[in-house]
């Protein structure tokens, strides 16, 4: 009791630095907060993107009766990876961007207008086998390439990557600011306290003792900064799921399914960065014994 | 007991702040330590409370020898001592009560303890009414005085005054003196740094003279004799108090303070009166 009173005190006398470490805190745990639901997302994307297994094969331009593309579509079949072939017309492909191209140009699109290729869509029974397959599919004749939703799987996994390097950086470095800051405060608020631990020093009071209420400190530094982060990341990730949403329609991690690991994690975090920084500088202070704690 | 075998201490830059002492000190002694500034007298505290450890030599109390004490354990040895310090050294947002309170709570003192010791501190100093004061309010001589309740919050077997009378006009010097003598003659041994010499003639102890680094003068011999005739003449003055205080480790606080506080004010009137 009397440690936690001395901490809160030390809070107390100390405000400006204490905001200013808190602060510092937050920014570094929204960030990291940011970054890391960010990748959990796209790793679900790819994830469904990969689920669905479906590539487009897409035929010469110069294909434009659906006969010709139909004996394309049997040698498809006849591959041996080959599990499913669907038909997918020039007209369907063009039908989808209606929307997109305005009935006018729409309708000007249509039959000999339309710029789009006959394509069909293919399944594989061995994904592993995908490179090969394909070698077999491009070399029929009358195909002019294969586009798939391995590709985006791929690029958004090689985002991820780059994220998550990224942000493994920026939350190194800002665990290091952090760190420094919150020692900073602790020094400041051992400095200003200075005196009183000269006196608890020549009384005998233990280094334990003179340690624990800034230990104390950081850690109360630390779970306030984790539970203000929490709850401002509820908000942040709704602007990121739009965010998201705004890129590429997939379904993202409902924020209430991973509060708890948030939470947990911010306020874990923050508080042994917290008691990290504390011991780091009441360590430097008590080294200094008998040259200035006692001040003789 | 205290005892320095052949005790030097060099700091980095070389100077030497006392050279090759040997030293004795018993328990329950008043000992003057007295000489200029630069003498080596506040080094000689340091190391007796290890704040420093001497270059060469050793430094012993209450036989342990503090050159292999490790650090985890310095703060046990410090409870075994009060400082007052020339400056006071109060903490002033807390109040009388609360700065000698602050000193038994930082050594794990229960609180039923600490609400019995400080008021029993308090009266001995003659600052019972005080105990909600803050120290700017009060004396130079008061906080000296508070400064010394709080040496004996933790019942020190030993206190070590660094000029306590520094900041004090010699009035109330002798009050604080007077103090210290009574912690005395309660069986605590007491260390005094002045360089008042009026103190030092009038308070009988025993003095020990330093100067560069050296003792040049310590007058242990004449000191015992000195202090035998002078219990022997004050026997009648003092009549009881003696067995009081020697029976202070079976008594209770409360069963002895007010004939101790009584006697204590009696004595300070009267040294006052003949002055």
């Amino acid at each position: 009791m009397y440690f936690l009173k001395e901490g809160f005190k030390n809070m107390a006398h100390n405000r400006m630095m204490t905001l200013a470490s808190i602060g510092v805190l937050i920014a570094g745990m929204l960030l990291t907060g940011t970054a890391a639901l960010f990748s959990m997302n796209v790793k679900l994307m790819v994830e469904e993107v990969g689920d669905s297994n479906v590539t487009t094969v897409y035929l010469d331009e110069s294909i434009t009766a659906e006969a010709d593309a139909m004996a394309i579509g049997d040698e498809l079949s006849k591959l041996g990876n080959v599990l499913t072939v669907d038909f997918y017309s020039r007209d369907d492909a063009i039908e989808e961007y209606r929307e997109e191209l305005g009935e006018e140009i729409f309708a000007n699109m249509q039959g000999e207008n339309n710029p789009l290729p006959h394509a069909f869509k293919v399944t594989f029974n061995d994904l592993s086998k995908y490179d090969e397959t394909v070698q077999q599919i491009m070399a029929i004749e009358g195909v002019d390439s294969v586009g798939n939703t391995r590709d985006v799987a791929n690029k958004l996994t090689s985002l991820n990557e780059t994220i998550t390097n990224l942000s493994i950086w920026i939350v190194i470095a800002l665990a290091v600011i952090s760190l420094f800051i919150i020692s900073n405060t602790i020094r400041m608020s051992m400095f200003s306290r200075r005196f009183e631990i000269s006196i608890m020093k020549s009384v005998g009071a233990t280094n334990h003792f003179v340690r624990v209420p800034f230990i104390i400190e950081g850690m109360m530094i630390g779970l306030i900064s984790g539970i203000i982060a929490s709850g401002a990341m509820y908000f942040i990730y709704d602007i990121l799921v739009s965010a998201i949403n705004s890129i590429f329609v997939f379904n993202t991690i409902p924020f209430m399914s991973v509060f708890v690991y948030v939470a947990v994690g911010f306020i874990v975090a923050g508080m042994a960065i917290g008691v990290i920084g504390g011991a780091i500088s009441i360590r430097k202070h008590l080294k200094k014994e008998g040259k200035e704690v006692l001040n003789w | 007991m205290i005892e320095f075998i052949n005790v030097s201490k060099t700091f980095p830059e070389g100077n030497h702040a006392v050279e090759n002492i040997n030293l004795k000190i018993e328990d329950g002694e008043f000992v003057f330590i007295v000489g200029p500034s630069g003498a080596g007298k506040s080094t000689m505290l340091k190391l007796i409370m290890r704040e420093e450890t001497p270059s060469e030599g050793k430094v012993i109390v209450n036989g342990r020898d503090l050159t292999k004490m490790r650090r985890s354990q310095v703060p046990y040895l410090r409870r075994t001592m009060g400082i007052v310090f020339q400056d006071f050294r109060l903490i002033d947002k807390m109040t009388v009560f609360e700065n000698v309170a602050f000193a038994m709570r930082v050594t794990g003192t229960k609180q039923s303890v600490i609400k019995k010791r400080v008021p029993y501190v308090l009266k001995l100093v003659g600052l019972e009414r005080m105990g909600t004061r803050h120290p700017s309010e009060l004396s130079g001589g008061e906080q000296q005085r508070v400064s010394l309740a709080r040496a004996l919050a933790n019942e020190p077997s030993l206190i070590i005054a660094d000029e306590p009378t520094g900041n004090v006009d010699p009035k109330r010097s002798y009050e604080i003196m007077n103090l210290l003598k009574e912690v005395n003659k309660m069986g605590t041994t007491v260390l005094v740094v002045t360089h008042e010499h009026n103190l030092v003639t009038k308070f009988n102890g025993r003095v020990i003279k330093m100067k560069r680094g050296k003792i040049v003068k310590d007058t242990a011999e004449e000191y015992y004799k000195e202090r035998n005739k002078k219990e022997r003449e004050s026997e009648d003055r003092f009549a009881g108090f003696d067995e009081i205080s020697e029976n202070k480790t079976e008594t209770t606080y409360s069963d002895n303070y007010d004939e101790i506080h009584e006697r204590v004010n009696r004595l300070i009137k009267d040294i006052e009166n003949e002055n």
